[in-house]
């Protein structure tokens, strides 16, 4: 009989829930930010905290404003990486991932139809326009204007990193185990030309010299001449052993390699030395460009470009974006620099990878406001819990014994309310670790003094009615008269208070988050606006800095709403007017 | 009648006499925990003081010098009597008096909150009340909507997309600091009575406001509604009063009593409630100043900064206690 009169004091609340229309929103609200935290992991569509990595084929062109040179980002080529570029009278071509071939001509990029789907790392174009490609295990393909392919097969599926026509109708192929192919295309015939070196060294670029000899370089410094006139290849001495990743001569003879560790050697003239030049950073450099006067180009990892005036010492030029930089491709007009490995995707505004968009670490925010919701509503039900059986019991306990109990209670309340949240929180964290104990502590330690306070009031009038000194004469103990006599009268207002403090907890815990206080690795939402405030990006990163504070706001509103209804219960006088 | 006023006046004395005790009494309660929270939470308060190689002797003259020598009973009386003059002690990171950048902060903070939140009261009150006239309509719902809403968004966020919105976006207002650096102020008033104050002033104390307006427009228009069915409502409608004096003039002094206790609680947790605000718009008050020294390890400023603000907090409530006493004619004094 008891027990359902607890029951029926619980119905009470449920119904004007029910009844009221702004509360059953609230509701409705509240229950699916519940399930979000439920079933986070399998709403999230990323691993919250996971640093993600994109691809595109990015693009970007030198632009002089004055005196001032900068690369601008271009829309990117797709989505796969481009490896390398090449370009001969009007016609350009870039290679990438996937067997993916980009054509330029006449200023617009358009993508070729390939029969081809592994990586391509190297492209070169004859004088009327046929194009050779080669990628890994021994692809090699031939483009014609008409639009048609032809594959070749290689005698072994060796990468191939270089390949350069050395007439007509023959092209040198270069690439890993330090093989060096020679192709007669009509034939479809592979000769295997023998490295002096011997060892198995990668080969990742071949170039032709004015003199008609063509170079290869590759690890450890290596480089190679082939004389096509006798087919012999010979070893060339140049300064430094760093792997070697490109080489470009320009028609005046004048050559650039580039390689690891910031390595660029420079010959002025066909007939000078290679000399090893100062990079203005130790970053593997991919590409270079060099013209018939001596102006330099040099591209690489971590969207770093290099250029140089003849004679000058090489200096850092700004770029739009950060992207690895793979490839140049110089045109009449352009000088296109193109990539890009996997880089991390920092800042990206929403996008259907990433719907909330990512944070300065490349990490999902869709996923991490998620997960933020987990701790909003842990510290919310679990503070506010606390302190209401805190709260309600001083003050049941106060207001029903009076007397001495009373004064002692009340005044250990009146001393709570001389402290302060934020401040209190703040010195906590100064003591001990942050934690998300701290936290609930914190919130709780500090709000169940209104519940006592209301709870008290309502047991000092409740006390004198009829019903209690009924019980008390037919003998019932002091525990039975407050738990089971007038608890269930006090319940409408545990409930609102219970809503009130759930709302208040839960901006309890975003603040501390928000001033970093929060537990370190763990995701919340004041947690995802302290980052963004700390890493100054929230200037510009609007996706980053709304929705947490949105969710923060209709989850609390949610629960105000709910509590406006349940107010009408506690306070019947309301109801009646509204 | 005249014996019975002297009683009530006296009972009215002793009450206001009582209530300052406790209020006494509950800052002694609070700096003491306050005191051995501290010595419990950094048995040495001078780590962050002493830096790596210096001599032990050093280590004990600055020890010395901080009292930490003594023993704790005696420490902590030096401590009560050094709060009781006014001394807080020497900050380690400004390596001044605590007391003198206490009052300055104090001094900032106040002059942020106390324009927003009697804003927020001014506008709030009066709009709370004709919401009630207007009960059950629309522009009810969306009063009470609007100042939820606003209550339920995180102040620090709201002064976020503020900045976002009217500083970065719009240019309009600037969004850090009291006033354009470099800056000499020669003295407080010459500190605040500028215009270039008034413009920084303007978005913090509006993020402010809109924050603490739902609380006296709910207070007022609950207030209002349990009002109108009291007895002098009837009475003033059975004289044919137009509803629009019977509202403000009847109605609405009544239900003001609350609204001027929840302001007068509010203002008392303003002096240090509001961190996130100063930390966001940089504003050089206490809050900030409690995170810094948290941040610094400064525990004398912490914990003076800490008590100031509790102090504000309890003597508000007492005044409110007393201004209850004044304006409500039917409280007892038991």
């Amino acid at each position: 009989m008891n027990r359902s009169r607890l029951l029926k004091s619980a119905q009470e609340p449920v119904r004007a829930i029910l009844g009221d229309r702004l509360a059953l929103v609230g509701l409705a609200v509240l229950m699916s930010i519940i399930a979000m935290a439920l079933f986070a992991p399998f709403l999230s569509t990323h691993a919250p905290l996971a640093v993600n990595e994109r691809e595109e084929g990015s693009i970007f062109t030198r632009t002089l404003e004055g005196e001032q040179v900068r690369w601008e980002a271009l829309p990117p080529l797709g989505d796969e990486t481009l490896n390398a570029a090449d370009y001969r009278d009007g016609l350009g071509m870039a290679v990438g991932r996937n067997g993916v071939v980009w054509r330029y001509a006449e200023g617009d990029w358009s993508r070729l139809d390939t029969p081809l789907t592994t990586t391509l790392n190297a492209v070169n174009i004859r004088e009327d326009g046929a194009t050779l490609v080669a990628g890994v295990r021994g692809t090699v393909a031939l483009w014609t204007p008409d639009d048609s392919w032809r594959t070749y097969d290689m005698p072994e599926p060796m990468g191939i990193n270089g390949i350069v026509w050395l007439d007509d109708s023959t092209a040198l192929l270069v690439g890993g185990g330090e093989v060096i192919w020679r192709l007669d295309l009509p034939r479809g015939e592979v000769e295997t030309l023998a490295s002096p070196v011997g060892r198995g060294f990668d080969l990742n670029a071949v170039a032709l010299d004015v003199d008609g000899s063509a170079w290869v370089v590759g690890d450890r410094g290596l480089a190679l001449r082939l004389d096509p006139e006798d087919d012999s290849v010979s070893l060339e001495r140049l300064p430094g052993n760093r792997a070697l990743n490109h080489i470009h001569f320009a028609d005046s003879g004048a050559g650039l390699i580039v390689g690891e560790r910031g390595t660029l050697l420079i010959r002025e003239d066909a007939s000078a030395r290679w000399q090893s030049q100062n990079a203005p950073d130790s970053r593997a450099i991919r590409a270079g460009w060099i013209t018939d006067e001596g102006h330099a180009f040099a591209v690489g990892r971590s969207g770093i470009i290099f250029e140089r005036e003849p004679g000058a010492d090489w200096r850092l030029v700004p770029s739009s974006e950060e992207r690895h930089l793979r490839a140049l491709m110089v045109t009449d007009e352009h000088y296109f620099a193109i990539g890009s490995d996997r880089f991390v995707n920092r800042l990206a505004p929403p996008s259907g990878e990433h719907w909330f968009g990512t944070d300065h670490l490349g990490r999902d925010l869709f996923s991490q406001n998620i997960h933020g919701s987990q701790i909003a509503l842990l510290v919310g039900f679990l503070g506010a819990t606390l302190v209401v059986l805190i709260g309600a019991n001083v003050g049941l306990v106060a207001g029903y014994f009076r007397g001495r109990t009373e004064t002692v209670l009340m005044r250990t309340v009146d001393v709570m309310y001389g402290i302060p949240f934020e401040p209190f929180a703040l010195i906590l964290v100064l003591l001990f670790e942050p934690s998300l104990f701290i936290v609930i502590l914190a919130v709780s330690l500090l709000t169940w003094r209104t519940v006592a306070r209301l709870i008290r009031s309502q047991v000092l009038s409740l006390r004198e009615r009829p019903f209690v000194k009924a019980a008390r004469v037919a003998g019932a103990s002091d525990l039975r008269i407050m738990y089971l006599h007038i608890f269930p009268n006090v319940m409408p207002l545990v409930f609102l208070e219970l809503a009130i403090i759930v709302g208040v907890s839960i901006i309890a815990e975003a603040t501390l988050s928000f001033l970093g206080l929060g537990p370190p690795q763990s995701i919340s939402w004041g947690g995802i606006l302290h980052n963004a405030r700390l890493s100054g990006a929230w200037r510009e990163a609007w996706w980053w800095n709304l929705p947490p504070g949105l969710l923060i706001m209709i989850t609390v509103l949610s629960v105000f709403f709910i509590s406006r209804s349940l107010e009408l219960v506690a306070n019947p006088r309301l109801r009646a007017r509204r | 009648m005249a014996v019975h006023s002297e009683s009530v006046m006296s009972s009215r004395r002793s009450y206001l006499i009582r209530r300052v005790f406790h209020g006494f009494m509950a800052l002694f309660i609070i700096a003491t925990l306050l005191f051995f929270l501290f010595r419990l939470g950094l048995p040495d308060p001078t780590a962050a003081l002493i830096t790596e190689g210096l001599n032990p002797e050093e280590r004990e003259r600055i020890r010395a010098s901080f009292g930490l020598d003594r023993p704790i009973w005696e420490q902590y009386f030096i401590y009560l009597v050094n709060i009781v003059q006014g001394d807080f002690g020497y900050s380690f990171h400004y390596r001044a008096p605590v007391a003198d950048i206490i009052w300055e902060r104090l001094g900032n903070t106040m002059i942020l909150m106390l324009p927003a939140i009697v804003l927020a009261y001014a506008v709030g009150a009066p709009l709370g009340a004709w919401l009630s006239w207007r009960r059950g309509s629309r522009a009810d719902t969306s009063g009470i909507f609007v100042g939820l809403m606003f209550r339920s968004a995180p102040m620090f966020w709201t002064g976020m997309i503020a900045i976002l919105i009217f500083g970065i976006g719009l240019g309009w207002l600037p969004t850090s600091g009291m006033r354009t650096l470099p800056y000499e102020a020669t003295g407080f008033f010459d500190k605040i009575f500028t215009l270039d104050f008034l413009h920084h002033l303007i978005l913090p104390a509006l993020v402010v406001a809109l924050y603490y307006l739902g609380s006296p427009l709910l207070i007022m228009r609950n207030t209002m509604l349990e009002v109108y069915g009291e007895d002098f409502i009837e009475m003033a409608r059975a004289k044919g009063l137009p509803e629009r004096r019977i509202l403000y003039a009847h109605a609405a002094r009544n239900a003001l009593l609350p609204v001027v206790t929840q302001l007068a609680v509010t203002i008392g947790l303003a002096a240090g409630g509001q961190v996130v605000v100063e930390v966001v718009f940089s504003w050089p008050g206490l809050g900030r100043e409690i995170l810094n020294s948290v941040r610094t390890s400064d525990f004398p400023l912490a914990q003076a900064s800490f008590l100031v603000m509790a102090a504000f907090v309890i003597s508000l409530n007492l005044l409110v206690d007393i201004l209850y006493t004044m304006l409500d004619p039917r409280v007892s004094f038991k």
